[in-house]
Order: structure tokens, then sequence, then C-alpha cells
């Protein structure tokens, strides 16, 4: 399950003054948590650690309840059925589940493959054969985004809630900075172990399983690598049952050998095509179109419309616009259903805002768009920008601030369905 | 002088023959900024609006003694270039760039932090010390000369409020971009002691948005150091857990704790007794309260 917890950092907390770079969770409730998007799935994970040398029980991936049979019946029961999806909380939906005979594979396989977890519809299952442990650790090395350094940690219980773990038995959990030129030095990740209480094979055995985990985040730009839990099988094995891996999107340009698919990865079919066009779409409920130029207006214009009205969407155009990207984006925004009105607010800065405006306005004469256009518009080019939208039918805003223009958007809306 | 900039900081563009380079160039130094060099690898000899272009970081240092580099150039080449004008001497940084790999961005971070250079950003606006000099893209006729320190985790908010603070008769004395990143060089409780220092500045607004931690710490920081008033504006109070609202670092984190909301951000900084504007345009109110328009 996986949740990770990271160090505190608010200022006047202990850990903020930490000594040598150690830090230990916070024992208040200042913890901060990630969930950055480019996730792995458990199996990808998987296959990224054995290759760096983290062993990793055998597994097969099944997409109909008879394949998981076959699997189960070749790996050898009992197994364990997991849901392969790209979201945490698998345990609590009943993603996951013990079977002990190839009747019981079946069933479960049926189950679980017809389950949504946190809207994510589970089409693949992992099975993989069941483990005898006799001792359970949690390790991680992830980003603390305040500091701007990678931090490990490590617990002497797996399996649990690591936060919790941290209120309750702060002694079992070590946590520490690590410098990413010099990257987790042997003798570094040994302490570790020591601190959170480890003792005889387990410190060398799971300062090593630390240190190729520090090898993952780094060589594949990783956010999170987490391992929950890592176990000392009865035949004095250690093994890594559950992986969790996130990688930065921004580097995948250097990580070819991932062979991602992103696109698959976006549940969202606007939020998807956002993607393919080159800009950032986040689905909301209402009927007020938001088109922006910069992130922060375009939250700062959510703020606004939510008043009054009901955004319809997120989106944020980011620097490069041209008059392709806005015509683009028009139709976008008005492929989902029930749109009233269009809200565009942007700034020319880098950007040639009078280009995006052709755009939109061949846009809205070609498809012939009678619901009402209002456009804020400032910055460089703006008069060129004004000109092209009046002409066009667009109610441009006759004002800096936003409110001004969200009230003449109301205004307009006001006596239509 | 303000803040990390001013009329005399001898500025080196990085990336000065790329498109936005050359463009970013021409209003630089239309707004008075005193560029005293350009670097793109391979192109030295040449010249863009008149300034120099050299091969390397330190061959613009030694002819030109420049101080100061603001960065146009890819995110693939963030990295070399940000180590080559560290080692050459360069003190502020400031990276225009978007999406560079965030173990870059900490790989140099702690570069850095070993040798007294201070960057900003990535993925800012940039700096821009009103009247004087701007390391950046911002639109110049957005801003006044004034007494307002601003610093703002979004590009285009800052243009907006800073727009209505100037129609409203309210001029900023520096306005820094600190970048929109999840992991950034500066954090704004280093912004506000430089802020909190400089005798031309008389009140900072902040203008924060969901994700991350900076404006919980922000208030820690205020609480603690700040004598000069705080006005600020967290965006996103509706944006929904977990997804990624444009900015890399603009995510709550959900299923877990409630960090990075805009909630917890606006209790911090009310705690400490910062005002906090519900929308963009009553930061202009808030600011009425502790100054007197020109």
């Amino acid at each position: 399950m996986g949740l990770l917890s990271l160090a505190c950092s608010r200022a006047g907390c202990k850990i903020w003054g930490g000594q040598g770079g150690q830090i230990d969770l916070c024992p208040s409730n200042c913890v901060i948590f990630q969930l950055p998007l480019m996730k792995l799935y458990e199996f990808e994970g998987n296959d990224l650690l054995r290759r760096d040398g983290i062993p990793v029980p055998d597994y097969a991936l099944a997409a109909t309840p008879q394949e998981a049979r076959e699997k189960a019946e070749e790996l050898g029961l009992p197994v364990v059925v997991k849901a392969q999806v790209l979201t945490g909380g698998r345990w609590l939906a009943g993603g996951v589940q013990t079977v002990y005979s190839p009747e019981e594979v079946e069933e479960a396989s049926q189950r679980i493959l017809g389950l949504s977890i946190r809207g994510w519809p589970v089409r693949q299952v992992m099975v993989t054969p069941r483990v005898e442990s006799v001792r359970e650790f949690y390790l991680a090395v992830t980003v603390d985004e305040y500091h701007g350094t990678p931090v490990a940690i490590l617990s002497a219980a797996g399996g649990v809630l690591v936060n919790r773990l941290a209120l309750e038995r702060p002694e079992a959990v070590a946590s520490r900075y690590v410098s990413i030129i010099k990257g987790l030095l042997p003798s570094e990740a040994r302490r570790m172990c020591r601190g959170a209480g480890l003792r005889g094979a387990d410190v060398s055995r799971v300062a090593n399983m630390l240190s190729a985990l520090y090898q993952v985040f780094h060589k594949y730009d990783a956010l999170i690598t987490e391992v929950n839990p890592l176990v000392r099988t009865t035949k004095g094995d250690y093994l890594a049952l559950d992986a969790k891996v996130e990688i930065d999107d921004d580097s995948l340009y250097r990580h070819p050998e991932l062979k991602l698919d992103l696109d698959s990865r976006i549940p969202n079919p606007l939020e998807r095509k956002g993607r393919e066009i080159g800009v950032s779409y986040v689905e909301l409920d209402g009927d007020i179109a938001i088109v922006a130029s910069g992130a922060g207006l375009g939250m700062a214009s959510m703020d606004i419309i939510s008043r009054r009205m009901r955004p319809a969407n997120f989106l944020e155009t980011g620097g490069a616009i041209t008059a392709e990207l806005l015509y683009n984006v028009m139709d976008l925004v008005l492929q989902k259903k029930g749109v009233r009105a269009v809200f565009i607010n942007v700034y020319g800065g880098i950007n040639p805002i009078h280009e995006g405006a052709k755009g939109v306005v061949k846009y809205l004469k070609e498809h012939q768009v009678n619901i009402p256009v209002v456009a804020k518009a400032l910055g460089n080019h703006q008069e060129e920008t004004w000109e092209i939208f009046r002409n066009n039918g667009v109610h441009v805003v006759d004002d800096v601030s936003t409110e001004k223009g969200v009230e003449q958007l109301a205004r307009l809306l006001r006596g239509r369905p | 002088m303000s803040i990390l900039l001013n009329r005399d900081t001898k500025v080196l563009v990085q990336g000065i023959t790329g498109r936005i380079g050359r463009v970013q160039t021409k209003w630089m130094l239309d707004y008075g900024t005193n560029i005293v060099a350009g670097v793109t690898p391979g192109k030295g000899g040449e010249e863009v609006e008149g300034i120099p272009v050299y091969n390397t970081v330190a061959e613009a240092v030694a002819e030109q003694g420049a101080e100061a580099s603001v960065f146009f150039i890819p995110a693939k080449a963030f990295k070399e270039a940000a180590r080559q004008s560290i080692d050459a001497g360069i003190h502020l940084i400031v990276v225009i760039t978007e999406h560079i790999p965030v173990h870059d961005v900490m790989e140099i971070r702690e570069y850095a932090s070993e040798r007294e250079v201070r960057l900003i950003g990535p993925t800012t606006p940039g700096i821009i010390t009103v009247g004087e000099a701007k390391m950046g893209i911002m639109p110049a006729n957005m801003f006044a000369p004034g007494r307002i320190g601003l610093i703002s985790r979004s590009g285009t908010l800052s243009y907006e409020i800073s727009i209505n603070l100037v129609t409203a008769g309210f001029g900023q004395s520096t306005v820094v971009g600190m970048g929109a990143d999840s992991v950034v060089f500066t954090s704004i409780p280093e912004l506000l002691r430089l802020f909190e220092k400089d005798p031309n500045t008389d009140l900072v607004v902040i203008i924060g948005e969901v994700g991350g931690v900076q404006e919980e710490n922000a208030a820690q920081f205020i609480d603690r150091w700040m004598t000069k008033p705080v006005v600020t504006y967290i965006a996103g109070h509706n944006a929904p857990e977990g997804k990624r609202m444009g900015h890399a670092g603009a995510i709550i984190q959900g299923e877990h704790g409630g960090m990075g909301t805009p909630q917890s951000k606006m209790a911090a900084l009310r705690e400490v007794g910062v005002d906090v504007a519900m929308y963009p345009s009553e930061v202009v109110e808030l600011v009425k309260q502790h100054l007197t328009s020109s």
C-alpha cells in the first residue's frame, strides 16, 4: 500500500535544524506527502528493481480469470492476485487477495478485474507466489521538495503506514538527506539500518538494498522509489514484495529504455487530448470554460468564477502560443458537453497573444460558435489582440482585473439558459 | 537598489542567439538593463542587438565583467550551462527555462550551495527591479516604480496583481518570480529576508498557489523575522486533489494529510498576522490598509 511520508521541513520544527543531515519524521502534523504523476505499474517497478540487483518474486500478468488460473498453476499455489493500477489504496479497495486453489484464483481475478480503484478500471492482475516472511522492512528514496534534496527513509516495520509508525514508534524509523552529488554512501546506509534498530545480518543486507534502491532512484530520474515491504523469508532471502516507482515526466527524454506509453496513463480523454496538443487541461464539473496563458492566472480565474458560477475546466496554454494552438484549445474546451461560455485570460509576455487571438476567431467562425466568448488580454501586443477579438464578436474585457472580466461574463449570461 | 538586481548589474544572456533569447534581449535592453554580453557555444564573435556573443561564460566574464546571467537555454543544456556559469564566478542566475528534470535542479542546487551563488527559478518569468532593469520575460507595462516587494510562484498572476496595484496608485520595488516547479532554487523565506533588509521596500506581497510547503514555511519565517507588513493571495481554492494545475509544483497531495491545500496555507499565514486576500483584486484593498497610494 505504500503510504509514504516525508520528513517535515517547517522552520521551527526540530527536523529543519537537524544535525549533520540526519533527519527524523516529524512527530507533529507537519508531514509532507508526494503524489507525482508518472507512476509505474507495480510490475514495471519490479522489473526495474530486479535489473538493478534488488530481488523480487516471480510474477505473471493476466487479463482474464482463465489466464490468471493458468499462470497461477505454472507458478505454484498459493499465490497473491494483485490489481495493476496507477494508484495507491489497492488493499483497502479489495484489489489484493491471497488464494489457495485454482478455482479461488479465477474467482478472485474475476472480482478484481471488475473493480475500479479510485477511478482506474483494473485491466490486468499480477499473479505472484505467496512468500512466507519472518520480518518486514520499509525502504524509500524520494525528493524533499522544499529542501530540494533526495531523502532516504528506512523503517524496521514494513507493510504499515510509515507516517503512523513515525508517530507511534519514532525509534523504528530512520531518514536522512542524501547528497545527490556524492550519492548514498554504504556507511550512511548501514548507519540508517542501525538507527532503525536493525541488528545482525539484517544490517548489511538491508543496507545493500537501500543503496541499490538509491541507485534506481538516481539512474531513472525517479521522484519516488519505494519498497513496502521488503521481507526476509523463512529461507533467509530478502525480497521486495511491492515496488512503487514514479518517474519525473521532464526526464523521460533521456529514458527511452523505460518505453513508457504516456497516453494510456491518462484516463480522462479530454486531459489526454490536452497533452497531445501541448496544454495542461484538467476537467471540472461546471459549464464555464477557462483558457489561461499561465497556471496561476488559470487558478485565479477558477477561484473568481467559482464565486457565482462553475468552471468547466482548468486550461493553461504554456508559453508557446500560436494561432494553431489556440484553435486546438478552443476545439478542446468546447468538446465538453454543456459549456455555456468561454473565458479567455491571457498575458503577452513571452506569448504572442495576437497570434493566439487569430486562432480563436478562426475557430469561432468556422464552427459558428454562438455562446459568449469573453477575453481579457494584456501585455505585449494588447491593442492588436483587442482589435482582432472585437472585429470577430469576442467580448473584450475593458479592465485590468479578472474580477471585472468575470462580472462582464456573468452579465452576458444573465437571461440565457 | 531594491533586491538582487539594479541598473548597474552587468548582465549576461545565455542562449542569446535563440529565437526567444534575441527578442527578450531587445526588450530587456529597451527597459534599461545593463546587458554586457551573450553566450551561445559555437556562436562566439557574433552580435545580437549590438551585444557581443561569446562561446563560453568564462570569456564573457573576463572580457565584459558579467556578474549575473539569465538563461534562455534548452532544458537539456541546463546542467552544463549552470556549472559553467557558477565556475566562472557568476553570482546570480535567473533560469527562465521550463521542464528541467528535477534531478538536475537538485544537483545544481547542491553545487551552488557550496559556492555562494544565488539561482532563481526554474520556470520563472524572472526578476524586475522596476524602473531600473529586468532579467526575464515579464511585460514591462505591468509595473511602475514604488515600494512594494512582490514574490510570486506564478508569472501571469504576478502581472495581474502588479497591474491592479499600479492602477490603484501602488508601484513595486522588485518583483521576483520564484519559479513554478516542485523544486526551486530560492525559497519564499530567503526572498522575504532580502525584502525585509531592503530600504526601498515597505510591504511585501506573496502570491502563492496550491502544492508544496513554501507558504507554510513563509508563515514561520514571517512570525519570527518580518517587521514589514505582508499581504498574500493563494491561487487555486477549488483545485481538485491529485491533479497538476499547469505548474509542476501546483498539486494538492490528495489522499494524505491535506498539506499543500490552499486552506492550509491561508490558515498558516493568517495565524501569523498576514492579510490574506480571497481574490486577486482584494490584494489592493489590503495593501491600502498599510500604505497610502502615490
